[in-house]
């Protein structure tokens, strides 16, 4: 089904060439060109605003170059939508999938196949059988005829693979396919892969996560700032060397030391959160977390860590369990009281949660004391206060803007969330509460704010870090505590902190064993 | 997202006027359309039509306020007409049935115009919170029933049954607006215009305006700051009613002195301040330029109508194209209902 392999492997299915796209002053791609070879798997690397997602969108028809142009075969083309680029056979994984949750698999896989008039039938049954033997022959373990909104996150994303498959996708590219899987599940994603690989077909990886690109990518090429600075065959090179690339400069990675102390910050007894069904989102979760600890908590995503999260700042109520702070009960406490006591929190959904991007970065800086006395009195705001305090921010938090009166929306990923942590950070608090904070985040910036939760901790500051990155979780926590189906299912010390140990406990406990994987 | 609405919004213009201008100039007999509106909009004798425009101009610019202080806050109230025509049905009873010195009528008018409105956009309000129904809805609903109870009122029970018309009493002559000396124009539009500056002040300078601005990019972001949610909503959304009670009662005490049925709702006042702040991009300065805006198009179609023969719905579709340009470019409603929650 796939394209068969050929002689001329080494031939471009598909180049850029000398591609330039400006967004009014911004200039994303400036002079680019590469080709993605048949039959091979390439990784696309750089910090966030590096240009990669503007040059895959330039491939897919979806942004029209300023200068220069796409080939396809060696035969300069015009995609005018995605339509056409992916009659020409590409296809993408999206980070966030691209699915009709009530909808069932099958259904998603043909949306988009529909041939004929409105009232043509839709050829489920011919479709059905195609997709079974694909189902088979990757080993997908999917049954066509449940809704989409009832797979887990690995299964969803498969889900995404077997739409390209069936529309015999030649160039496959992936953004960011591992930041919602346990370990387990990135090991048989990159083994199905390269077996597509092996087939014929082109990968294309887009990532963050040097170790996955290192282990799987056959050639590497390193963006920033709108251009391509390297190219990499990945037996000649190694993790560092591609973050030296990447950043443009040698970075230090912060280390942890652990400064806990004995007395306790945050205690949680039997915290339940109700869910829409008899099930409970949070099941009578207990933990303690010491002043100066850095407490992870892992998980596939969905396990309940969301809920448990917004019932500590009290954006969601818990049906049962107490939380105290300070042996302080706060159970009860509104979002306001809570922040005023002293919790901070950084939502995973930077865009929504965590910013107003229509809003200024002094706007987004104050959020949460802009009724504090250092910005306003009696009700009206300290504006000057406002933006010398986002200059002051600006400044230590290293955020690159052109001004403190930007608004946030128009930062990259990095500096929006330092952004946040500069907030949240500045109003000194005695417990954070932290989701992914490093999603969508570049190396650089990830360092960066790695090291300011560590200093925070250093303060006294108790922190609950969720994350869906095991490396980060290793390199931050003094313990992780493994949630599944909204229980605590296991507590893993520092010192006892292994990947496969967590992903079993991740997926269940021995449901996965060493072996698959 | 915002920078490209913006671009549209310039081109949109842009394009519109370019095109009027080639009508006006290229067209045979267009200098009589174009003489027509223009003085339909700002001339007549003794500029009585420029003062049928900013009288047009203070109800309109009073029911866009009462748009852009809901729309800022993400809360997507369109039920301005409801609570426009109960304010002016309140005010015009107590103008007319209050015993007590034309300065105490007025205050209390206004007043009670005010509490009405704001109460009509709380019940709206209660609806999506208390209920679930979403106030984009119950806001638009709760219209009808405000329509229908003005209209029984001035046909039954507060009949001014010898005048022949469906309306009520007049108000005690010496509590109406006054007038600027030998026109039609009354003090409404400086006390919506006092208004309309007191909330871009209020907006951009206070805790206030700076949650409820914040809100309006995002529900989310709000909640998990710690801001008074409840209260922000409701205040919010009584601020936005008041203003829609207040208008009524400028209309009332104003050039009509009492309250005729569908004196409110024929002319789409509450419709075309929500057109007026789309135009705006829901940001609160620009709202007095595109209110003004729309109030020429409507005078301005109505001389035109008379001049040249035009019918003067011609300028309602214009407006409803307008309208609909920007709803297609942006999805700007979508992006304020997307701030709801």
């Amino acid at each position: 089904m796939l394209v068969p392999k050929t002689d001329s492997n080494q031939g471009a299915v598909c180049s850029l060439r000398s591609v330039s796209k400006s967004f009014g002053s911004l200039k994303a791609l400036s002079d680019v060109s590469f080709d993605i070879r048949r039959g091979e798997f390439l990784a696309l690397i750089g910090e966030n605003g590096a240009g990669k997602s503007t040059a895959v969108s330039v491939l897919f028809g979806l942004l029209e170059p300023d200068t220069g142009h796409v080939e396809v075969e060696g035969t300069p083309r015009r995609f005018v939508s995605a339509r056409d680029a992916i009659d020409a056979g590409f296809g993408m994984v999206h980070q966030h999938f691209k699915l009709y949750p009530e909808l069932t698999v099958i259904e998603n896989v043909l949306v988009g196949n529909e041939r004929g008039g409105p009232l043509a039938r839709i050829p489920f049954r011919a479709a059905e059988s195609r997709l079974r033997d694909i189902i088979d022959s990757y080993d997908f373990r999917l049954d066509l005829n449940v809704r989409v909104a009832e797979l887990s996150v690995g299964e969803k994303q498969r889900v995404e693979i077997l739409k390209l498959l069936f529309r015999e996708a030649s160039v496959i590219f992936l953004d960011e396919p591992t930041s919602v899987l346990t370990p387990q599940e990135c090991h048989s994603l990159f083994a199905m892969l390269r077996r597509l690989q092996k087939e014929g077909a082109s990968v294309v990886l887009i990532s963050h996560k040097l170790d996955e690109v290192v282990s799987n990518a056959e050639r590497i090429l390193v963006m920033r700032r709108g251009e391509v600075v390297a190219e990499r065959a990945v037996a000649e090179t190694d993790r560092s060397e591609l973050a030296r690339l990447m950043v443009g400069a040698q970075i230090d990675t912060p280390t942890k030391v652990n400064v806990a102390t004995d007395n306790i910050a945050l205690s949680v007894r039997g915290l339940t959160v109700a869910g829409p069904s008899d099930k409970p989102r949070v099941n009578a979760v207990s933990f303690d977390v010491a002043e100066g600890e850095i407490f992870g908590i892992a998980g596939v995503s969905g396990n309940g860590q969301k809920a448990l999260v917004d019932a500590l700042i009290g954006l969601e109520p818990s049906s049962g369990g107490t939380v105290l702070f300070y042996g302080e009960d706060i159970t009860r406490k509104r979002v306001a009281e809570r922040r005023a006591a002293g919790v901070g929190y950084m939502s995973e959904d930077r865009m929504s949660v965590g910013l107003a991007a229509q809003g200024t970065i002094a706007e987004n800086a104050v959020a949460g004391r802009e009724q504090t006395a250092a910005f306003s009195r009696s009700g009206w705001l300290r504006k000057r206060a406002m933006i010398q305090n986002a200059q002051e921010l600006v400044e230590k938090f290293d955020i690159r803007t052109p001004s403190a009166q930007q608004l946030v929306g128009k930062l990259s990923g990095g500096n929006q969330q330092k952004v946040v942590v500069a907030r949240e950070v500045s109003a000194r608090p005695r417990l954070l509460l932290v989701e992914n904070p490093c999603w969508g985040v570049d190396v650089g910036a990830m360092a960066n704010i790695h090291g300011q939760l560590i200093d925070l901790a250093k303060t006294g500051c108790a922190i609950v870090l969720v994350s869906s990155d095991l490396e980060e979780l290793f390199a931050l926590s003094d313990r992780v505590g493994v949630i599944y189906d909204g229980a605590i299912r296991r507590i893993f010390p520092r010192a006892e902190l292994d990947t496969f140990a967590i992903g079993a406990a991740m997926a269940g406990d021995g449901q996965f064993s060493k072996d698959y994987a | 997202m915002t920078h490209l609405l913006r671009s549209q919004r310039l081109k949109l213009i842009g394009a519109g006027l370019i095109g009027l201008a080639l009508v006006l100039f290229l067209v045979p007999g267009a200098g009589d359309i174009s003489a027509g509106f223009l003085n339909g909009a700002f001339g007549g004798r003794n500029f009585f039509n420029l003062y049928a425009t900013l009288g047009r101009y203070a109800i309109l610019l009073g029911m866009a306020l009462a748009v852009v202080i809901s729309f800022r806050a993400g809360l997507l109230n369109i039920g301005g007409e409801g609570q426009l025509v109960l304010g002016g049905l309140v005010a015009a009873l107590v103008g007319a049935y209050l015993p007590a010195p034309p300065f105490v009528v007025a205050v209390a008018a206004l007043l009670a115009a005010m509490v009405v409105g704001a109460g009509w956009a709380a019940l709206a309000g209660f609806l999506e919170r208390g209920t679930g129904v979403p106030l984009l809805i119950g806001s638009l609903l709760l219209n009808y029933p405000a329509s229908f109870v003005a209209s029984y009122a001035v046909s039954h029970p507060f009949r001014d049954v010898a005048s022949g018309a469906t309306q009520t009493f007049r108000i005690m002559q010496e509590a109406g607006l006054p007038r600027f000396n030998g026109t039609i124009l009354d003090y409404g539009v400086f006390l919506i215009g006092a208004a309309a500056l007191a909330y871009i002040v209020l907006e951009d300078a206070t805790v206030f305006g700076y949650r409820s601005r914040l809100r309006g990019y995002s529900a989310g972001f709000a909640r998990a700051s710690g801001f008074p949610i409840r209260r922000l909503y409701y205040r919010t959304l009584m601020l936005s009613g008041a203003a829609a009670g207040m208008t009524g009662f400028i209309a009332v005490f104003g050039s009509s002195q009492r309250y005729v049925d569908g004196m409110l709702t024929t002319p789409l006042y509450a419709w075309t301040g929500i057109a007026a702040v789309l135009l705006a991009a829901v940001r609160p300065r620009l709202v007095p330029v595109t209110a003004f805006f729309f109030a020429v198009l409507a005078t301005g179609s109505i001389g035109m109508e008379r001049t040249a023969g035009i019918p003067r719905e011609f300028g309602q579709v214009i407006q409803a194209l307008i309208v609909l340009t920007l709803a297609g470019f942006a999805g700007k409603l979508t992006a304020i209902a997307g701030g709801r929650r």
